[in-house]
């Protein structure tokens, strides 16, 4: 009986080690988390041309289609040459930027409409430097740190309804571009700790309460929340985190605090 | 960076959170809220662990609610844990948990089909089978919940925000998930213990129901599980990264693209699994057994386990297919990663296991007809069969898009292999895999004939309209697949649906008609069961230890062409495990997971023994009362 056992035994731990032997023997590649690219109204065109190459083979996951001259048109060395010709009314940069946030408003002859709305997964930084990049592929580069401190909806100087959608950081919680009250309330966990009603029991003030506070003082609040701390909630003083003025942009902020104040 | 900071050029500061700071405790209750993130040692990760379970008690004792409050509102996005991270804890917890589930859902369909075999067939050793198997699923069921509640611990201390996101959109389905679970419970008692008391008579139909209804239970509970795994793959289109959870409907939740898919994928798994994992158990006894009638018994019972398995192996890659072409018509880029991306290696080692399997499951046929008088008549179309396979596997194996170094591709010559990448597209691969599938369905064929002489008139005729059926088969399929290098992308793929078709068909064909020709067919001599090399038992157990490595080797391939999301563009993993690993150090964990799997299952026979032990003097209720058929097909 033994004998069974350890027969079988080694057998399941032979096939076992054979199919991670095997599995580790082929070439490994591992799925990196993307840097995130961060860049101001100062980028110079050669800065954002080179962020966009990082994103172009990383991030942005664009190798898996362009270039292989199968899936999509190959970019590398032309895109920045017949940009010009696809949409007559759409100068280089727009129509590129509008490949990327927008890819089914024109599809090229010869390829299906598989291209992913890339406003889901890159930044708007991200999105601007992949232009760039794509841009210097047989042209010149007219993306401008401008571009970046633009609208988020429509590249700067630029017809900005060509371009139908924002260009969001992908999974960012504080509802980027956002400034929904209700929506930023929910997602950055307000909700959690300050009730909606009046007398409802809660870490902090409840939101009704706080509509005779003023709006420096909200603000203030969010901003340094350590500062002060509302009467009868001394016990949960330094719960509230202030990594806000971080995650939030100013008209976010604003919205919030007309939001809490009453509207006014 | 364009948005942060930008409430600061506004002119007000906010204070940083981080270790250093006074705030350290700060609440985070974004996944995204990266800045200033504390990771918690080992020890942390346990103290939380024991903290949830602590706070569970209190409640019960009346803490005020506010006390809770402020400990939830501490909340840190991510936890960890010692040696394995995080990540590993919740790979092995949800991958074990998960091939138990397999198991007990895929062997209660096993048996109840065995159940109405013997009572529509009036046999009633197909009945003491069926019962045997329900006997493995009691112990099979404990382990799949001790292990469902230990992945929920782990999730909920250790991603305990992304949980609280879960629960949050998917909280009503998970209730009753939980409450199916305790009536399936119920049922598998009922349908045990009740076996013999509702053996004769409208009772014994009742007891079949019974059997049934453990099989709906099942299937809903894994359909729920389903909604809650595919929604992070492929959330609804109006799920964005702003969506609030309370937001998100239910229903739109789980019925995402990739839902149904997945379900009927999982369901033709598990019957393959079961099937496995049944004629895993089966081998061992016949390896163990103590007389002639014990082999014979284990022997009959693992041919069945591998009938079922690889009968429902034959139809699982075209639901494989119908999975696939959702992902893509979900996403594009997602379709790409998965076949093309850092994927792209993982379907050689998948072609690989899928070709021990089918030579496997085809040796152990092969084998099993040295036992068959009659058999001896087909033995010389073997080494074809086997042939086919073999080529099979190999170009199914050829790698083809692969993401290469420059040192790689300079080697190649080029981005493909000169001559083997031609083999490694789509059109060599589909016409492979049909073709295997063809010849493994042949050799159940030949071997259900083997020790049968059909009566009917039209027996000459009818046989040659089978061989016909499976020639038109396969010249579809090589007709598509030479076709296809000379057409378009777009029009290549549509192939591969009429290749499935043909084989389809006349797989459907040989069956009907062989059972119309088999008749009161007469039998060449019976069966001996009992009389198979130990060799062929091995294949079982190579069967079931691929079929479960394979299991882990999906599961990989399905959750990591998430990459760093936990739902797919929606909510990103920020932790410091985010990356998706490589195949090997993912091989290595799905290894792990299987041993600590068979391992298990090997507990769960051994207590089953046990239970037998007692009544070892009366055995022969369980072996030798319980004969096997005689003839190939199992009819007696």
């Amino acid at each position: 009986m033994w004998r069974t056992n350890l027969t079988v035994g080694l057998l399941v731990i032979g096939t076992l080690a054979v199919y991670t032997a095997v599995a580790n023997l082929i070439p490994q590649v591992e799925s990196a988390v993307p840097e995130e690219i961060v860049l101001g109204a100062d980028a110079r065109p050669d800065e954002l041309v080179a962020a966009g190459e990082q994103v172009f083979g990383g991030a942005g996951g664009c190798t898996a289609c362009h270039g292989l001259g199968t899936r999509a048109p190959d970019l590398l060395s032309v895109a920045g040459s017949v940009c010009t010709e696809r949409s007559p009314d759409l100068s280089c940069k727009e129509y590129l930027h509008q490949s990327l946030v927008d890819p089914n408003a024109y599809v090229v002859e010869g390829f299906q409409p598989i291209m992913p709305d890339m406003s889901r997964t890159l930044s708007s930084d991200e999105i601007w430097s992949l232009v760039a990049f794509l841009e210097a592929q047989g042209g010149e580069v007219t993306v401008t740190g401008a571009d970046l401190e633009s609208d988020d909806t429509a590249p700067a100087g630029g017809a900005g309804g060509a371009v139908s959608t924002a260009a969001a950081p992908a999974g960012a919680g504080a509802a980027v571009g956002a400034t929904d009250p209700a929506s930023l309330m929910q997602s950055l966990g307000c909700v959690a700790c300050h009730a909606a009603e009046a007398g409802a029991a809660g870490v902090g003030p409840a939101v009704p309460t706080m509509a005779d506070l003023e709006r420096d003082y909200i603000r203030r609040s969010i901003l340094e929340p350590a500062a002060d701390t509302a009467a009868g909630f001394e016990a949960f003083a330094g719960t509230m985190p202030a990594t806000f003025g971080e995650q939030l942009t100013a008209a976010q902020l604003e919205a919030l605090v007309d939001y809490l104040s009453g509207g006014d | 960076m364009s948005r942060l900071g930008a409430a600061r050029r506004s002119g007000i500061d906010g204070a940083e959170c981080g270790p250093g700071s006074p705030l350290s405790g700060c609440t985070h209750v974004q996944l995204e809220a990266t800045t200033g993130t504390r990771r918690l040692s080992g020890r942390d990760g346990v103290s939380r662990a024991a903290g949830i379970i602590g706070l569970s008690l209190l409640l019960l004792a009346g803490l005020p609610l506010e006390a809770l409050a402020q400990d939830a509102a501490r909340v840190q996005p991510y936890g960890d844990f010692p040696v394995i991270g995080a990540r590993g804890v919740i790979w092995i917890t949800a991958q074990v948990h998960l091939m138990f589930a397999a198991f007990v859902l895929g062997v209660p369909m096993f048996a109840v089909v065995v159940e109405a075999i013997g009572i529509f067939g009036g046999d009633r050793r197909y009945d003491k089978l069926a019962k045997e198997f329900t006997r493995l699923l009691l112990i099979a069921y404990s382990a799949t919940a001790i292990w469902g509640a230990m992945l929920t611990f782990a999730l909920s201390s250790l991603y305990p925000v992304f949980w609280a996101y879960l629960t949050q959109i998917f909280g009503p389905s998970m209730i009753l998930y939980a409450s199916l679970f305790i009536v399936e419970s119920f049922t598998l008692y009922l349908y045990y213990y009740g076996w013999d008391r509702w053996s004769a008579g409208r009772a014994k139909y009742g007891h079949f129901g019974l059997g049934v209804l453990l099989n709906v239970w099942g299937t809903i509970v894994m359909f729920i599980a389903n909604g809650w795994l595919t929604y992070m793959m492929s959330p609804p289109a109006e799920v964005t990264a702003d969506t609030a959870p309370a937001q998100v409907q239910l229903w739109s939740a789980i019925f995402n693209a990739t839902w149904m898919p997945i379900n009927i994928h999982r369901l033709l798994a598990n019957v393959v699994f079961g099937g496995a994992i049944v004629g895993m158990y089966a081998a061992y006894r016949f390896l163990a057994a103590r007389n002639d009638e014990e082999r014979a018994h284990y022997d009959w019972m693992g041919y069945i386990g591998n009938f079922i398995a690889i009968g429902a192996l034959i139809v699982l890659p075209f639901a494989g297919y119908y999975l696939g072409r959702e992902i893509y018509e979900f996403n594009q880029q997602m379709g790409i990663t998965m076949m093309g991306g850092f994927m792209s290696w993982l379907w050689i080692i998948q072609a690989f296991l899928i070709g021990v399997l089918f030579l496997a499951g085809n040796y152990y046929l092969w084998t099993g007809m040295g036992r068959i008088p009659g058999a001896e008549r087909f033995t010389p179309y073997i080494k074809y069969m086997l042939f086919v396979l073999v080529i099979g596997t190999i170009v199914w194996a050829t790698p083809h898009t692969m993401i290469a170094s420059r040192d790689e591709i300079a080697a190649m010559g080029g981005t493909h292999h000169p001559f083997l990448g031609v083999l490694g597209v789509m059109s060599a691969k589909n016409t492979a895999v049909n073709l295997m599938i063809l010849t493994t369905f042949l050799s159940f064929m030949l071997y259900r004939r083997a020790n049968k002489i059909p009566v009917v008139d039209w027996a000459k005729s009818g046989t040659i309209a089978q061989g016909a059926a499976l020639a038109v088969a396969a010249a579809v399929v090589l007709f598509y697949g030479v076709y296809g290098y000379f057409v378009t992308a777009i029009v290549r793929i549509g192939f591969s649906v009429y290749q499935v078709l043909a084989v389809l068909a006349a797989m459907v064909f040989v069956v009907v008609l062989d059972i119309l020709m088999l008749r009161g067919a007469k039998s060449r001599g019976e069966i001996r069961w009992g009389q198979m090399p130990a060799r062929s038992q091995y294949a079982l157990f190579i069967l079931a230890v691929t079929f479960t490595w394979l299991m882990g080797l999906m599961g990989f391939a399905r959750s990591g062409i998430r990459q760093h999301w936990h739902v797919y563009e929606v909510i990103r993993d920020t932790s410091s495990q985010a990356a998706t690993p490589a195949l090997g150090p993912a091989a290595t964990m799905i290894s792990v997971c299987v041993l600590i799997f068979l391992s298990l299952v090997a507990l769960i026979f051994w207590l089953g023994g046990l239970a037998e032990k007692p009544a070892h003097k009366d055995r022969d209720d369980l072996v030798t009362a319980v004969p096997a058929p005689v003839t190939a097909g199992g009819e007696a």
